[in-house]
């Protein structure tokens, strides 16, 4: 490959939770270890990366995974040279001296402002347009991740769906990977892994699974939605407990960092997910999953679940779409979940088997990295 | 200033010191209360047009134009020259006349609207009708008088335009220039 870009910086704002980082720790690492790349990336709080990559220290500079990892801090240094390429997560805006120093460079950097991930319609209008800089006249492509042709795809490491299927293929490599948890299920239980936003339909789940005609073991990463449980067994629950109640047996487990929580994700047979980073690692996992999304004024998110929820849906008979649209809303709106789960597990195998179907299409789109590089080569 | 979620059609704003003209503004929401706003933009030097997403919180220099009443004075080779009410003069190429060019014939009187940038026209908008000769066009369709049929009629200055099958030759006839369609005839 004749690469004549070297050098990229990722500027991350985290808003809250770990959704922001998430995506760009993900894709600073890719890049830094598929690609013959210097990646620097700019974070202005590091406590939400070491929770998803718990060996990074809190201080000014370090290299972790091959990546040069900054603090952002307000007074940004004035001496930083700008990169080849500049990605701007999610509209975080860049400091105003490093648009200077972008503005300095003989040839101008490439500059993308990543997008949320979004299926709604309009991204597909948007994806690849590029602006200029009202003041500075400065070139900016906005790039949006997303589910079809039309959109920049994915986050994806080349090797992703080899580790995956590999790890899926061999039970006792998921024994082993529950078992430092401290996990034992019974070998027809059904694995439920639980991670969301607080969420008032969580009693009603845990109830219809207590009732379960089927052994249902959930596991639950410590994180937002663990009182909404605690509440509903009517105890507080902390890492390590075991409780079981009826047919469910609930386990807490640490919050996980990025490569665990894949593992997680293959050894459990559906997955409870929630935001941008966790939901797109559940659909390369190609298991059956429910997706909390991040709340909006107005229920905007609403809209982006249907447009996502569309797509996702469309190969499917009725039926089971009827009953995953149903499951995916209730959850949502934090109702009563008991009847459209009932509805989904009925239709289990259908789901399991589109989710399969699924990653093989997102698949054929390429992968958000891969395709950011591809666009920067084509526009040299 | 101007944030881009305010940007509405109409509005002209700076962009690396030149003045863009918005021709259409749809505001998406993004993720965690973000936003996108997709424009249709025209360069107003050059008229090139472009669709460009801007952030909800990118900010824009407001350009307030100058505009005058000008009326059409004369054609000095290669230059269309306006007049405006103190006879001060202003020198167009072809390209400048904008929606104004199809329209351009010795001896009209239409009030048209100049736009300046920097002291200098950057376009020429006509009225929104403006009434012409039909110097040429087919004999009328004989029986049809429901205005429906439509026929290729030329200007006095080469302009081709589609009008009603029951316009003549000599006829004078009311042009929307905002469509650039046949509206009716004119009446003497």
């Amino acid at each position: 490959m004749n690469i004549e870009i070297k050098t990229w910086d990722i500027f991350c704002r985290v808003i809250d939770n770990y959704g922001d980082i998430g995506v760009c720790w993900r894709l600073a690492r890719q890049l830094a270890r598929e690609y013959p790349f210097e990646v620097r990336l700019w974070v202005d709080e590091l406590d939400a990366l070491k929770q998803i990559w718990p060996t990074a220290q809190l201080c000014g500079q370090q290299y972790a995974e091959k990546v040069d990892v900054r603090l952002w801090q307000d007074d940004f240094p004035s001496e930083i040279t700008s990169a080849d390429v500049v990605i701007e997560a999610f509209a975080c805006n860049l400091p105003e001296s490093y648009l200077i120093a972008m503005k300095r460079r003989v040839s101008q950097p490439r500059w993308f402002n990543l997008e949320y991930l979004s299926a709604e319609d309009w991204v597909e209008g948007c994806h690849g347009l590029t602006s200029v800089h009202p003041q500075l006249g400065l070139k900016k492509t906005f790039l949006f991740p997303g589910v079809t042709t039309k959109t920049a795809g994915l986050l994806k490491e080349k090797e992703l769906l080899n580790t995956s299927d590999e790890f899926q293929s061999n039970e006792q490599t998921k024994r082993v990977f529950l078992q430092q948890f401290g996990v034992q299920v019974a070998p027809d239980a059904l694995l439920i892994s639980l991670f969301g936003y607080e969420n008032h339909a969580v009693a009603s789940l845990l109830e219809a699974w207590m009732n379960s005609p089927k052994p249902i073991a959930c596991l639950v990463p410590s994180g937002k939605i663990l009182p909404d449980v605690s509440k509903a067994l009517s105890r507080s629950l902390v890492i390590g407990d075991d409780v079981v109640h009826g047919s469910l047996q609930i386990h807490v487990i640490p919050f996980l960092n990025q490569d665990n929580y894949d593992r997680l994700l293959w050894a459990c047979d559906i997955n409870f997910v929630r935001g941008e980073d966790s939901f797109v690692r559940a659909q390369w996992a190609a298991k059956p999953f429910v997706w909390h999304i991040y709340p909006q004024d107005e229920d905007f998110h609403m809209v982006k679940l249907d447009a996502f929820l569309h797509r996702y849906l469309n190969t499917l008979d009725t039926d089971t779409q009827d009953s995953i649209a149903e499951l995916w809303h209730q959850w949502n709106r934090g109702e009563d979940c008991a009847e459209a789960w009932n509805s989904c597990l009925a239709n289990l195998q259908n789901w399991q088997k589109h989710g399969q179907d699924w990653r093989h299409h997102l698949n054929s789109l390429g992968d958000l990295a891969s395709n950011m590089v591809h666009f920067c080569q084509k526009t040299l | 200033m101007k944030t881009g979620q305010e940007l509405r059609a109409g509005h002209v704003i700076s962009i690396d010191g030149q003045p863009w003209l918005i021709q259409k503004a749809e505001i998406s929401r993004s993720g965690r209360n973000t936003a996108v706003v997709k424009t249709k933009l025209k360069n107003l030097l050059n008229g090139y047009l472009t669709e460009t997403p801007y952030k909800a919180d990118d900010k824009f220099e407001d350009i307030v134009l100058d505009r005058k009443d000008v009326t059409y004075s004369y054609y000095a080779d290669p230059m269309y020259v306006f007049v405006d009410s103190d006879y001060e003069q202003y020198e167009l190429t072809v390209d400048e006349l904008g929606d104004m060019a199809p329209y351009i014939e010795d001896g009209i009187d239409d009030v048209c609207e100049a736009v300046f940038f920097d002291g200098k026209v950057i376009s020429i908008t006509p009225p929104n009708s403006v009434t012409r000769e039909v110097v040429y066009t087919e004999p009328s369709v004989r029986g049809d008088t429901s205005g429906k049929v439509m026929k290729p009629a030329r200007l006095t200055n080469g302009t081709e335009i589609q009008v009603s099958a029951f316009v003549e030759i000599g006829d004078k006839i009311i042009i929307d220039t905002r469509t650039h369609e046949y509206k009716s005839r004119a009446k003497d």
